[in-house]
């Protein structure tokens, strides 16, 4: 069983083009229901300390939306659609016609509409990826919550912090409408279910 | 008052006489805040798990058990009684609300009790926690006074 921080070049390729496909299927998937253009910028795979991935988000304390999905099956781990204001505002003006100043201006519907965004983009980065390797994964309903995007990021952290000391994250930035918005899409896999992924890919290096 | 020791995720720091510790966006992780009075020793270590598994055991500081027990030893080893530390903590949070999310969703929860398990065993008295529900914390301790203040989203800030 390799660790997070054992990956060779080639393994992190391979996963770096399983967030190609994953982000592209939900950038589509994003376009279409937003109507307008998306594209995404090249897909990171980052496997970090946690103290560092705090860093890498952006600060511990700033506030910031979090949609979040187990999944379970042949495939563990967390996905995570962490949205900014922009991203927020980006959204609800598409699908609900208005704009909020801050987070605590969201309304119920508002809400709902961003855990549908998150979890339609969820479940088509995880479909395809399902597709690719032929495995079979589980979802769970989308969890939705606003706070301070340091404590978003330790759940995942926490699930896996038993095996590893670093948390691996995939994902990428969506650019909607020529406009950069920042909207990190996660992907969190458990140690177990990324060797899996990589034996099934043909590319796990034992 | 300035000197502001950020403690990061499995981590601890401690500061004698002056200073402040801080450390940011507690979710379902605990803050565990030690003070001894006497000598004015402070110590706050932020731990993620409630149990340590681990083989190697090389992050003690990231679980309850083995990062309190880490801290008490060096707190300890810079002159404090075991007798006249007292702990406040803040933490244990449920961040997401996931149904069929098994035990994952209740980390916090397995933290709270195993925190309040290993103090007792040790015999450092709780003196005040905030601790459960769903909101992320920062908490900050006073070096000078043990005093703890906690800052979270969209609520006003608690002082124990």
């Amino acid at each position: 069983m390799k660790n997070y921080e054992e990956l060779n070049g080639m393994e992190l390729d391979t996963i770096r083009e399983i967030g190609s496909i994953g982000t592209g299927n939900a950038a589509t998937a994003l376009s279409s229901m937003l109507d307008c253009p998306v594209r995404i910028d090249i897909p990171e795979v980052r496997i970090m300390g946690y103290n560092e991935a705090i860093d890498w988000i952006g600060g511990p304390e700033v506030i910031t939306a979090g949609v979040l999905v187990h999944m379970s099956g042949e495939l563990n781990g967390i996905m995570l659609s962490v949205q900014q204001i922009e991203f927020v505002n980006l959204v609800l003006e598409r699908m609900v016609g208005r704009t909020v100043n801050n987070y605590e201006e969201l309304t119920d519907l508002d809400r709902s509409a961003l855990v549908e965004v998150g979890n339609i983009m969820i479940c088509t980065f995880i479909n395809a990826l399902s597709n690719l390797a032929d495995i079979t994964t589980s979802l769970t309903v989308p969890a939705f919550a606003v706070d301070m995007q340091g404590a978003i990021l330790t759940v995942p952290m926490a699930a896996f912090g038993g095996q590893s000391d670093y948390i691996m994250t995939i994902g990428s930035n969506f650019i909607c409408n020529g406009v950069e918005v920042p909207c990190r899409l996660l992907l969190s896999p458990d140690i177990r279910s990324l060797n899996f992924l990589l034996k099934k890919l043909g590319v796990l290096d034992e | 008052m300035n000197d502001k020791l950020v403690v990061g995720i499995a981590d601890m720091k401690m500061a004698r006489e002056t200073g402040m510790l801080v450390t940011y966006a507690l979710g379902s992780c605990i803050g565990i805040g030690l003070y001894d009075p006497l000598i004015r020793l402070a110590a706050l270590v932020h731990i993620m798990l409630p149990l340590n598994m681990e083989t190697g055991r090389k992050t003690p500081l990231k679980y309850a058990d083995t990062g309190i027990c880490e801290t008490i030893r060096r707190m300890e080893a810079r002159g404090a009684n075991r007798s006249r530390i007292v702990a406040k903590i803040a933490g244990g949070a449920r961040m997401f609300d996931t149904p069929g999310g098994g035990s994952l969703g209740n980390i916090g929860q397995r933290n709270i009790e195993s925190t309040h398990l290993i103090l007792r065993r040790e015999g450092i008295r709780l003196k005040a926690e905030d601790v459960g529900g769903t909101v992320a914390r920062t908490m900050l301790m006073d070096v000078i006074s043990g005093q703890v203040c906690v800052r979270s989203y969209g609520k006003p800030e608690v002082i124990f």
